[in-house]
């Protein structure tokens, strides 16, 4: 059944960019695209909150140290290949890159790597790779280096996550030629390129990787534009213009291949007040994890909004099926019937995040959504839960059956969600319990929330997972994944088991007909959405608002997170 | 009590309460729920194989029953190795080193800035009419009371975001140290100012103060002579308490206004699960308590020999 390989051509060279552009900077390319392209950048384009539209185009200009502030945990190791969490990636992609990327339609392409081939059988993938590319130790970019980093990864004493599943199917490396790598597999993999496009399998210096771990972990050495000098920790992350990057892929935009920025200085500002006061007066050059009532109000004080939705599953609740009450149908869609979520969404988070009805992130193109399924109805939600067997109610007007009172278990990570997300939990507990279900929501830090998961101490959970590609969906629903880690970590928290979509999540991950694989991913959305064992409710939110001082934000890599290239400061 | 004696008392005590100390931590943490290995491995929701966390485990000595991990424990503690820490992968005293200095200078200044501040007030308070008086109680008990990060909060609001004129976050300079500085300050003010007001009052008032004031001295002078050795005397021994409140201050106040420290480290080592780091700053804590108070003592016995008949 196998097809001849897919191979990436050299055509794509200067054609495509692996980008997101926002409305001021898509402005600086006009002159540079053709219109046709100017579109597909633009389709990738999902900024809601800049308004500058008449603000004049600017002439980039080189200098300029421009300062980060992230409220993210500062990472102990800034090499995303060990543990493998966002803040790393947000990081790395300034001095990391990887073999493949996304372009503006969602579409993989190559970077690192010049095309790519897979055998008919599927189990031997080979990548060929750009000539002329050096880490920033001196170290040329060679089929070795591919080599190193899958063993690095694949090595336990990495304490990779992330990155070690993602290339979990890859079994050797071999160098064929200097610029050829030879992947064996021991199953087909489709999602391979999707996998090998993220930070967390960043190809790195294998010179640097044969340092020890905290030096590695210091001063990790990659082939991004810039590169790390120093990390004062607590303080901040260092980072200094490569001066001998090269462009892996043409530009006809950009005369020099060199940032135009000096350097970032990467802070870490937990507190989301004090990071946008910082922002406002003009401390801080670019802030992350920008929450809903700033985002909306910066649109006023001329500051600029980058909305990048991350990959991979959209933020949603998801419904355990392995216990009751959940485990009857009837209840989990009494349940999503009972609340209402587009609402909430729209106040509570000042119409900065849109509603969602898929199990995937709007940037994933195979994405399958069905608003019917999520519509409330508290008439509908009392007629499933009478039919079910829980028609009376105690003293307090919770349902009960057998004695028993249809009560719901809710672990809250205060870490993972924001205050807008707290409270359209405690929104939706309301409405809940106008129907009789009594929702108890439990605040958690994070060790203690994934404590209680691993425990099934849980019925309804909010567990958002960023992947590349919809093969997250494998991850997420497979039966496979309901089986604990050591740590007793698992993934499908909903708890689906239907063998009939395990078959179909592992044809969707072996074959060859592009096809074929969108067709078996939607048969497997349709069943985890028609099956209530999940209310979506947005997209994975990743929002950066920047000062008026800030050019050119909007460039991203295939997880979502910007890369400084491109950005430049007014002198 | 000679003072050989005395400071000899205070060491064998501060190591007996340094070993109850580090023993009730060790306990403490083996209560909490999770497997340190998944800490070690990358931390909460981590999906390192079996083979990994067995790994992590026979290097941290998890795998030994729990009497040989306390012996262990205890046996590195003397010779003053807290060991490396889960997450950071460094030794803790060096990750402590690096921001220890922060952190002391950052109490130290806001003890200093308490310490003026109340003295300041309380001098006022004694020369304030009844509603004078009753509008600075009033003003203590509230500043005594508000909470750092709720201070801390609305200090960025007026002075940053609105006024301008002080940056937000710890930019290396003086600058950025006011509003640190102020909002640990400021509670600290508001509790000593309450304390060192009667002692003043009470001895502007006194009879040697009025025998004085016949004499023909000033009253500035006699503040300055009389009144501010009656006023120090109850703040100091205050002070060893005074300064684990400005500690643990210092976790919300770093965190507010993103300066490296100590309680930035704990933080995110509880977090974490960072079994090594907590044990190491809560130790060090405890130590820096224990010298604190005995510091205080020391300073009490020069200002007050008269005192010394315990």
């Amino acid at each position: 059944m196998a097809k001849v390989g897919v191979v990436i051509p050299l055509a794509l060279r200067g054609k495509l960019l692996p980008m997101q552009r926002n409305s001021r900077s898509s402005r600086l390319l006009a002159g540079a695209f053709a219109l046709p392209l100017i579109g597909a950048l633009l389709a990738g384009c999902s900024s809601t909150g800049s308004s500058d539209s008449t603000a004049q185009s600017k002439e980039p200009v080189t200098g300029g140290t421009m300062v980060y502030a992230s409220g993210d945990a500062e990472p102990s190791c800034l090499d995303p290949h060990v543990g493998g969490n966002y803040p790393q990636a947000l990081v790395a992609s300034q001095y990391l890159e990887s073999l493949f990327t996304k372009d503006a339609n969602g579409e993989i392409i190559p970077w690192l790597a010049e095309s790519t081939k897979v055998s008919k059988d599927g189990l031997t993938r080979t990548i060929k790779l750009r000539d002329g590319i050096t880490f920033t130790d001196g170290t040329k970019l060679t089929a070795e280096a591919i080599k190193a980093n899958i063993k690095h990864l694949k090595d336990p004493n990495t304490a990779s996550s992330t990155g070690y599943l993602a290339v979990g199917k890859v079994v050797s490396v071999d160098a064929k030629d200097d610029l050829t790598a030879v992947l064996k597999l021991s199953a087909p993999d489709n999602a391979l390129l999707e996998s090998l496009s993220m930070p967390w399998t960043a190809i790195e210096s294998p010179k640097a990787l044969e340092r020890d771990q905290a030096t590695n972990c210091a001063s990790p050495v990659g082939t991004g534009p810039f590169k790390v000098a120093s990390w004062e920790h607590q303080k901040a992350v260092n980072l200094v213009r490569n001066e001998d990057y090269v462009l892996p892929v043409d530009n006809a935009e950009r005369a020099s291949s060199t940032a135009y920025l000096d350097g970032i200085t990467w802070r870490f500002i937990p507190e989301a007040a004090t990071r946008y006061a910082a922002l406002q007066s003009g401390e801080v050059d670019v802030i992350d994890n920008a929450q809903p009532d700033t985002i909306s109000s910066a649109a006023d004080s001329g500051l600029g909004h980058l909305d990048a939705p991350r990959p991979g599953s959209s933020n949603r609740i998801e419904l355990n099926s392995s216990k009751a009450p959940f485990n009857d149908v009837k209840v989990r869609e009494a349940f999503i019937r009972a609340v209402d979520a587009n609402t909430g969404v729209t106040s509570l988070f000042f119409g900065t995040a849109k509603r969602s009805n898929s199990l995937l992130s709007s940037v994933e193109p195979l994405a399958y959504s069905d608003e019917s399924l999520f519509t409330t109805d508290t008439a509908k939600a009392n007629q499933l839960l009478d039919e079910a067997g829980w028609s009376e109610r105690d003293a307090q007007g919770y349902r009960v059956k057998d004695g028993k009172r249809l009560s719901l278990r809710f672990p809250v990570s205060t870490n993972q969600s924001v205050p807008a997300e707290q409270s359209l939990f405690e929104q939706f507990q309301a409405q809940a319990k106008a129907v009789g279900f009594e929702v108890k929501i439990d605040l958690l830090d994070l060790s203690s929330w994934y404590g209680a998961l691993a425990k099934h101490e849980y019925n309804l959970v909010s567990a958002p997972y960023t992947k590349v590609g919809p093969s997250v969906l494998r991850v997420l629903y497979h039966s496979d994944s309901t089986v604990p880690a050591p740590s007793g970590y698992f993934a499908n928290n909903a708890q689906v088991k239907n063998e009939k979509l395990d078959k179909l999540l592992n044809e969707a991950e072996e074959t060859n007909d592009e096809a074929q694989r969108a067709s078996l991913y939607e048969q497997a959305q349709k069943i985890v959405l028609e099956g209530y064992y999940v209310l979506p409710l947005y997209d994975q939110q990743n929002h950066f608002l920047y000062g008026k001082n800030v050019h050119s934000v909007g460039t991203t890599t295939a997880v979502s997170s910007p890369i400084y290239f491109d950005t430049f400061l007014d002198q | 009590m000679g003072t050989i004696a005395w400071a000899g008392r205070k060491i064998g005590g501060a190591l007996v309460v340094l070993w109850l100390v580090a023993t009730a931590i060790f306990i403490a943490i083996r209560m909490i729920p999770g497997d340190p290995a998944e800490a070690i491995m990358g931390g909460p929701g981590s999906q390192a194989s079996a083979e990994a966390l067995a790994a992590a485990r026979a290097e941290y000595a998890l795998d030994q029953p729990v009497l040989a991990q306390y012996l262990l424990y205890q046996g590195k503690l003397i010779s003053l190795d807290f060991g490396t820490s889960y997450s950071l992968k460094q030794p803790v005293t060096q990750v402590m080193g690096e921001v220890l200095p922060n952190t002391l200078w950052l109490s130290l200044m806001a003890l200093a800035a308490a310490w003026l501040m109340a003295l300041c007030f309380a001098a006022a308070a004694t020369r304030s009419n009844r509603f004078g008086s009753a509008l600075g109680n009033l003003l203590e008990i509230i500043a005594a009371a508000v909470p750092h990060f709720w201070l801390g909060a609305v200090l960025i609001m007026l002075f940053s975001s609105a006024l301008g004129w002080l940056p937000a976050v710890d930019n290396g300079t003086a600058q950025g140290l006011v509003l640190p500085i102020l909002t640990l300050a400021l509670p600290l003010a508001g509790f000593l100012t309450q304390l060192m007001r009667d002692s003043l009052s009470e001895a502007m008032g006194s009879q040697f103060a009025l025998a004085a004031r016949a004499r023909g001295e000033s009253r500035l002078k006699l503040f300055w002579r009389h009144g501010l050795r009656h006023a120090a005397l109850p703040v100091l021994g205050l002070t060893g308490w005074a300064f684990s409140s400005l500690l643990s201050g210092a976790v919300v106040v770093e965190a507010i206004f993103a300066r490296p420290g100590l309680g930035r480290s704990l933080l995110s080592a509880v977090l974490a699960r960072d079994i090594p780091m907590v044990t190491g700053i809560a130790l060090f804590s405890a130590l820096v308590y224990i010298m604190v108070m005995a510091l205080a003592e020391g300073l009490e016995r020069i200002i007050n020999p008269a005192g010394d008949q315990r």
